[in-house]
């Protein structure tokens, strides 16, 4: 008598599974997992890239560049040692921020942090010291190098801008004349780093990318992002009470964020 | 990574430093070498806690607008803190001077030495004992008088270890005195000479009935005296050991019993460590998923038992033990009061920060980029001297021909020079190589140039002026690059070492290249010490010559006991150049920093 109960419930359970029902809820789960997925993907493609990285060798004026675009005014700065980072409104009208990270470029720290942020990264600002460019040419461009062959930077190749800071300085030199170099010095360094030992587990020092094109000299319009150079002053031209000379580069920020 | 230590030197200045990991910041002291400020160390901690406190709020904040925008106005405290500390300073030195007079001990001695005329050897011996290694004694007047010399440089606490010590002295004369009233005998004093000369002599109770209290010796202050040795006796058989051995033979190692030490070991810390699971208990489990979510920030007591496991495994990867030791110390500091995020073990913490130290020791200040350097001196028509040195037998020869191979490969000619006049045999191997190396790039395939030439001079001849004469050769007919290959030394010999250093402060090589092998273990850290010490007593510029960089040869031989690249790059803080994984021409490669870390960090 038990089973017999049993049986006409058990048929209706099963009609019930078969039934238009069920279908539907399994639908609309999916719908919710494929939304949810959708939803994370573009969260993770937009959030992920939404830093400045500020680079380049020690004493370039990293840090004071990077605080006098957050707040206006000078400050005294160290050699940094580790990274800072802010939410920057890039200009009032528009509510778009990015997010500014100023790294050290001391040697034996700045590739690790590289390796931390390049993959958020959406720009990179390569700050040079132009009063002192003769000089650093060659650590100038090996930095720049280590930077443009890295597989992240060429994959998702953010826009790069080279600014020649310590315009305020009369010996210092155009960008003009800063990119002429760094092409002529990237050039040699190429061919000699492709020709470099390969590396211990075998990979190839400079990866199988290659900079620009091959057979002819090196040219920035060569890279897969877009380069651009402009020249801005950090401590500004009227010393440490006056504003910072720093139009293109805030006008390029705005271009890029 | 060398954040081991807290204070740096340079010049005329001293650097004390102090990190607070919670909120990154650094606290840095500087002032000159020559003062011995002893309020530093409090200071620092005093403006830490202050500055800490006060701009607590800007600190939280995230980000770095909280250190822009805020005023740090904190000169008036710190000037207010540094007169306290150098107040404190100098309340408590005088207190630790105390004059001659007022030191009990002279009146003490003094009186007693004027009561008995006998007594004065005896006064002498108990003096030294007091005393310990602080006087020689001749004249008991002049013995107290250094004695309380050495005790005015003694802290007030050790004033006092002196008076307890008078006291039982005291007390240990009184019974003297008694007992020579007692016994009677007037050749008590020469008897603790004689006594004394014989050394080991069994002691002569000469005493019938004598006070239990004297013969207790557990409380006298006569450390290390003969009499108050008891005497050994020597049994032959004992200190002989096993009866059934052979006289003279020599018996192997027993491995068995290392094995057992090992074991018992191992044994002891499983029990120690149930016993403390068995404490913890419940306990136990809530703390470690409390340790899981939350922030804490890191203690000592945390990290100690991680570091200790990475020092031992980094240990057993090949890192010399004063190095391991010094990264784990620089890693500890780094970590110490640092607020862990959730889901984050102490152990994946400490190994993160290790590896990223390790990570940071391999990449070098400056990459060295030998090509680059190379058309640069082509530019200005001279060529490039590269000068290879290091201990007997880690391959200075077999890599210089393969890098040798790689310039040509590169299109830049090449002239070996053999400065090692001593080896039987160096000469011919570079002689064979170099027509190995012809062999492989004919002149014909270069423009009509010979690619490589050997410049020698025979054996028994001086190295540093073979190498001037190559150079101007190579000067003269045009080549790109000088190799000089230098004979093996150990760092120890002292005159070898001394021809080395001449050899390259007179010729100035553009680079000077260490090879060490991989295989090496604590031995790197010797021989680069001892070889950069040698370069620059040696050598008479202001700014010495010293290496420049690292051939790290054999590295075939060992397969992730890579540990030897940390210990010598960490020693000269100068980059590995060159790896060498094999014997044939091809077997060159450059270091991949990563790859390496890797291998170390991998269980």
């Amino acid at each position: 008598a038990m089973a017999g109960g049993l049986e006409p419930h058990l048929e209706a359970l099963r009609r019930e599974l078969h039934g238009p029902a069920v279908l539907s809820v399994l639908i609309a789960l999916i719908a919710v997992a494929v939304t949810f997925l959708i939803w994370r993907f573009v969260q993770s493609r937009r959030s992920s890239r939404k830093a400045v990285l500020l680079l380049g060798l020690c004493d370039a004026g990293k840090t004071l560049l990077f605080a006098r675009l957050l707040s206006g005014r000078y400050r005294d700065t160290q050699t940094s040692i580790t990274d800072s980072s802010a939410v920057y409104r890039v200009s009032r009208d528009k509510s778009t921020n990015v997010t500014l990270i100023d790294l050290p470029g001391h040697e034996s720290l700045r590739l690790q942090f590289l390796e931390r942020f390049k993959a958020a990264a959406r720009a990179i600002v390569f700050v040079v010291d132009s009063v002192a460019f003769q000089k650093e040419v060659k650590d100038v461009a090996e930095f720049l190098y280590q930077v443009l062959v890295d597989s992240t930077v060429l994959r998702n190749a953010p826009a790069l801008l080279i600014a020649c800071n310590k315009q305020d300085v009369t010996m210092a030199k155009s960008a003009k004349l800063i990119q002429q170099q760094l092409e002529k010095e990237l050039n040699t360094l190429r061919v000699t780093r492709s020709a470099a030992p390969t590396s211990l587990d075998g990979s190839a020092t400079g990866g199988p990318a290659q900079l620009g094109k091959k057979g002819k000299d090196f040219d920035f319009s060569q890279l897969p992002m877009k380069v651009e150079f402009v020249e801005c002053s950090a401590r500004g031209s009227k010393g440490e009470e006056g504003e910072a000379d720093l139009e293109g580069l805030e006008k390029w920020l705005v271009k890029v964020a | 990574e060398r954040g081991g230590n807290n204070s740096f030197t340079h010049e005329a200045l001293t650097l004390k430093y102090k990190l607070d990991n919670q909120f990154e910041l650094v606290f840095v002291v500087g002032f000159q070498k020559i003062l011995t400020l002893t309020y530093v160390d409090k200071l620092i901690d005093d403006v830490h806690k202050e500055f800490r406190d006060k701009y607590r709020n800007e600190f939280q904040q995230k980000g770095a607008l909280g250190l822009l925008n805020g005023t740090f106005d904190f000169k008036d405290d710190f000037m207010r803190l540094l007169r306290d500390a150098e107040e404190s300073s100098k309340v408590r030195a005088p207190t630790v001077m105390k004059t001659f007079e007022q030191s009990l001990k002279s009146q003490k001695t003094v009186k007693c030495m004027i009561e008995t005329r006998g007594e004065k050897p005896k006064e002498k011996v108990k003096n030294k004992k007091n005393k310990g290694s602080k006087k020689d004694g001749t004249e008991a007047v002049a013995a107290p008088s250094k004695a309380s010399a050495g005790d005015k440089q003694l802290s007030a606490a050790g004033e006092k270890e002196e008076l307890t010590k008078d006291e039982i002295l005291q007390k240990n004369r009184e019974e003297f005195f008694r007992r020579h009233m007692k016994a009677g005998e007037k050749s008590r004093s020469p008897k603790p000479d004689a006594q004394k000369e014989k050394g080991k002599k069994p002691r002569v109770w000469d005493l019938g009935n004598s006070n239990a209290k004297v013969l207790d010796y557990s409380n006298s202050a006569t450390n290390g005296s003969a009499e108050s040795c008891p005497v050994e006796e020597f049994d032959p058989d004992m200190a002989l050991g096993d009866k059934n051995r052979e006289p003279g033979r020599l018996y192997d190692l027993e491995y068995e019993s290392d094995d057992e030490a090992e074991e018992e070991k191992v044994v002891q810390n499983p029990s120690k460590a149930s016993v403390k699971k068995k404490k913890g208990g419940l306990g136990g489990m809530f703390g470690m998923l409390k340790g899981l979510v939350g922030s804490k920030s890191l203690t000592r007591e945390d990290m100690d038992p991680v570091l200790e496991k990475m020092k031992d495994h980094l240990i057993a990867k090949n890192v010399a033990a004063e190095i391991a030791v010094q990264l784990c110390e620089s890693v500890a500091k780094k970590l110490e009061g640092k607020v862990m995020g959730t889901f984050t073990t102490v152990t994946s913490t400490v190994k993160q920060a290790l590896q990223e130290a390790l990570v940071q020791i391999l990449q070098p200040q400056r990459r060295v980029d030998v090509l680059r350097d190379v058309m640069d001196a082509q530019r200005h028509r001279r060529p490039y001297v590269v000068t290879f040195c290091g201990v007997n037998g880690v391959g200075k020869s077999t890599n210089l021909a393969k890098i040798s191979f790689w310039l040509i490969e590169n299109g830049f000619s090449v002239l070996i020079a053999a400065c090692d006049t001593f080896r039987a045999g160096a000469v011919e191997q570079l002689r064979t190589h170099t027509r190995r190396l012809n062999a492989l790039h004919p002149p014909e395939s270069h423009g009509g140039r010979t690619m490589v030439q050997l410049y020698e001079k025979g054996y028994g001849k001086d190295a540093a002026g073979i190498a001037m004469e190559a150079i101007s050769y190579a000067r003269n007919q045009g080549f790109d690059v000088v190799l000089v290959d230098t004979a093996g030394r150990m760092q120890d010999n002292a005159p070898l070492m001394t021809a080395l250093a001449k050899l390259i402060a007179v010729n100035a090589p553009d680079l000077v290249l260490f090879v060490g092998e991989a295989l090496v273990g604590n031995e790197a850290v010797d021989q680069l010490v001892k070889f950069n010490k040698a370069l620059a007593d040696h050598s008479m510029a202001q700014t010495p010559r010293l290496i420049d960089g690292i051939v790290l040869t054999k590295f075939d031989t060992i397969d992730d006991k890579v540990g030897a690249a940390i210990s010598m790059t960490y020693i000269t803080s100068k980059p590995i150049v060159f790896v060498g994984t094999g014997q044939t021409y091809c077997d060159l490669r450059s270091l991949n920093a990563k790859a390496v870390v890797a291998a170390l960090m991998k269980a």
